[in-house]
């Protein structure tokens, strides 16, 4: 047996090579000059000047070049859209009919409601996955501008009182307590900032009440509030209806923060570790994460538009 | 607030990207969603004419088919009957030509057989004649005179002889 597997790996140049490859990054990971810093984690989009306004952080400049992204892309499928479609045009014609569908398959097949609902959730989908792509870049979180110490020294606190949960990442703040210049990342993934996810959530939670609203008048509200007189343990229901109802904001907006913030913690202690290799595998996973999380926060919201615009007084 | 701040969260960005995310939204409702989706309709209706136009045409092809199997059955048909009239026509004229043929030659026996039969009366006249003519003048040597009727004579040699002829033959 293990005759065997020696034979097949010296006779066999392309598992051989690999092996051999694999040895040897491995190796160079132990190497000290090839280590990685110990990450830098920052819970909050930092402001990129020292001097500068706080709210021009890295955040909002990525959610701009986002923006610029997806606007050429669609230019360039657009531009010069024909009959017999390119190959970007196909794969944009592709994604904007697999999205419509989707979308008819939920709301109904050439109803008003899909055409009403298709622009939202379709720029939620490509927004989000556009945003989840692209902090995997390489650059992104390495390229930045040093901030002297004295700002960071309060980040950093920040960072100490939030971070308590994490053993690894009270270990990387308190690197960062010692008063030397902090990278701030010029780039940072909007979903990885809380601002674009929350804002993501509230709009699709307050949209989702005024197409309630439009579809049913308002006679929606009545799935929150009940006469408590008449109809005890509806009201009961309707008040953990609107409980739900606000909690959607916060699970929204964390649910696509967590996973794309901590995918990036986790290829940044992966590359702390072992330099080459272990985070390349962590990537694909990333990859398959910011597919479903773009997928997911789309789903939910054309649910949720969906399930508003149905009257529930329907069933009694 | 202290909470949200730690968070990064400030009104201001967060109304940034509620903003950004609907010009976003308007700028790609214009620009790429309703292009495409007529695209897309567009080429759904071309694709559905395509094909009912390719079933016409087969459609078509199928009648032409047809319609060229009906005209040759025709021409077939025709051209039987007009070789069917030909050969009327040409067993028509051949019996035309036969029955004139024996016509003509008929006519030309007949009149070789009348000819024959007026050449063969003059030569019997002309001989009658000239047997009248020798009995006369036979008779008129033997009685060694000229008759003196000859007109009454000649006559009653012809009588004779008619009457001759036609006990005789």
């Amino acid at each position: 047996m293990f005759k065997n597997l020696l034979q097949a790996f010296v006779l066999n140049a392309r598992i051989r090579n690999a092996t051999i490859g694999v040895i040897v990054l491995l190796v160079l990971s132990v190497v000290p000059f090839f280590n990685a810093p110990p990450p830098h984690v920052e819970l909050a989009a930092e402001a990129l000047l020292e001097q500068g306004p706080k709210w021009f952080t890295n955040g909002l400049l990525t959610t701009i070049l986002v923006d610029l992204i997806i606007i050429l892309m669609a230019v360039f499928a657009v531009s010069r859209m024909k009959e017999i479609p390119g190959a970007w045009q196909n794969i944009v014609e592709m994604l904007v009919e697999g999205m419509w569908n989707l979308t008819q398959s939920i709301a109904g097949h050439g109803s008003a409601n899909s055409r009403k609902f298709f622009p939202w959730v379709i720029t939620i989908f490509i927004f989000v996955l556009v945003s989840n792509y692209i902090g995997l870049l390489p650059g992104f979180g390495s390229i930045g501008i040093y901030h002297s110490g004295a700002e960071s020294h309060a980040q950093a606190a920040l960072d100490n009182q939030i971070a308590m949960a994490g053993a690894e990442t009270v270990a990387v703040a308190a690197a960062a307590e010692e008063g030397k210049p902090v990278l701030v990342p010029l780039f940072r993934s909007p979903s990885a900032d809380l601002n674009m996810t929350l804002a993501l959530a509230l709009i699709s939670v307050f949209m989702t009440q005024f197409f309630g609203v439009q579809a049913l008048g308002i006679r929606y509200f009545t799935k929150f509030f009940k006469n408590p007189f008449k109809d005890g343990m509806g009201a009961v229901v309707g008040f953990f209806e609107l409980i739900a109802e606000i909690s959607k904001i916060i699970s929204f907006s964390f649910r696509l923060f967590g996973n794309i913030f901590a995918g990036e913690v986790v290829l940044l202690v992966m590359a702390f570790l072992v330099t080459f290799l272990l985070p390349s595998i962590f990537y694909g996973l990333e990859l398959f994460i910011g597919f479903i999380q773009a997928l997911v926060f789309m789903l939910l919201t054309l649910a949720f538009f969906t399930m508003a615009t149905v009257s529930h007084d329907d069933h009694h | 607030m202290d909470a949200l701040d730690k968070l990064g969260i400030s009104w201001q960005l967060l109304l940034s990207q509620i903003v950004n995310f609907g010009l976003l939204m308007i700028i790609l409702q214009q620009l790429l969603y309703k292009p495409v989706l007529n695209m897309l309709e567009q080429r759904r209706q071309r694709i559905a004419e395509g094909l009912e136009q390719a079933d016409k045409a087969s459609h078509a092809a199928a009648e032409a088919e047809a319609e060229k199997q009906a005209i040759l059955e025709e021409a077939r048909r025709e051209a039987q009957e007009v070789r069917a009239q030909a050969t009327r026509d040409a067993e028509r004229i051949a019996q035309d030509v036969r029955s004139r043929a024996d016509q003509e030659a008929q006519d030309i026996r007949m009149k070789a057989q009348a000819d024959a039969e007026a050449q063969t009366a003059a030569v019997m006249a002309d001989a009658r004649k000239q047997i009248a003519d020798l009995a006369i003048a036979a008779t008129e040597q033997i009685l060694g005179r000229e008759l003196a009727n000859k007109d009454e004579q000649e006559r009653f040699v012809a009588d004779y002889l008619a009457q001759q002829n036609g006990s005789g033959s």
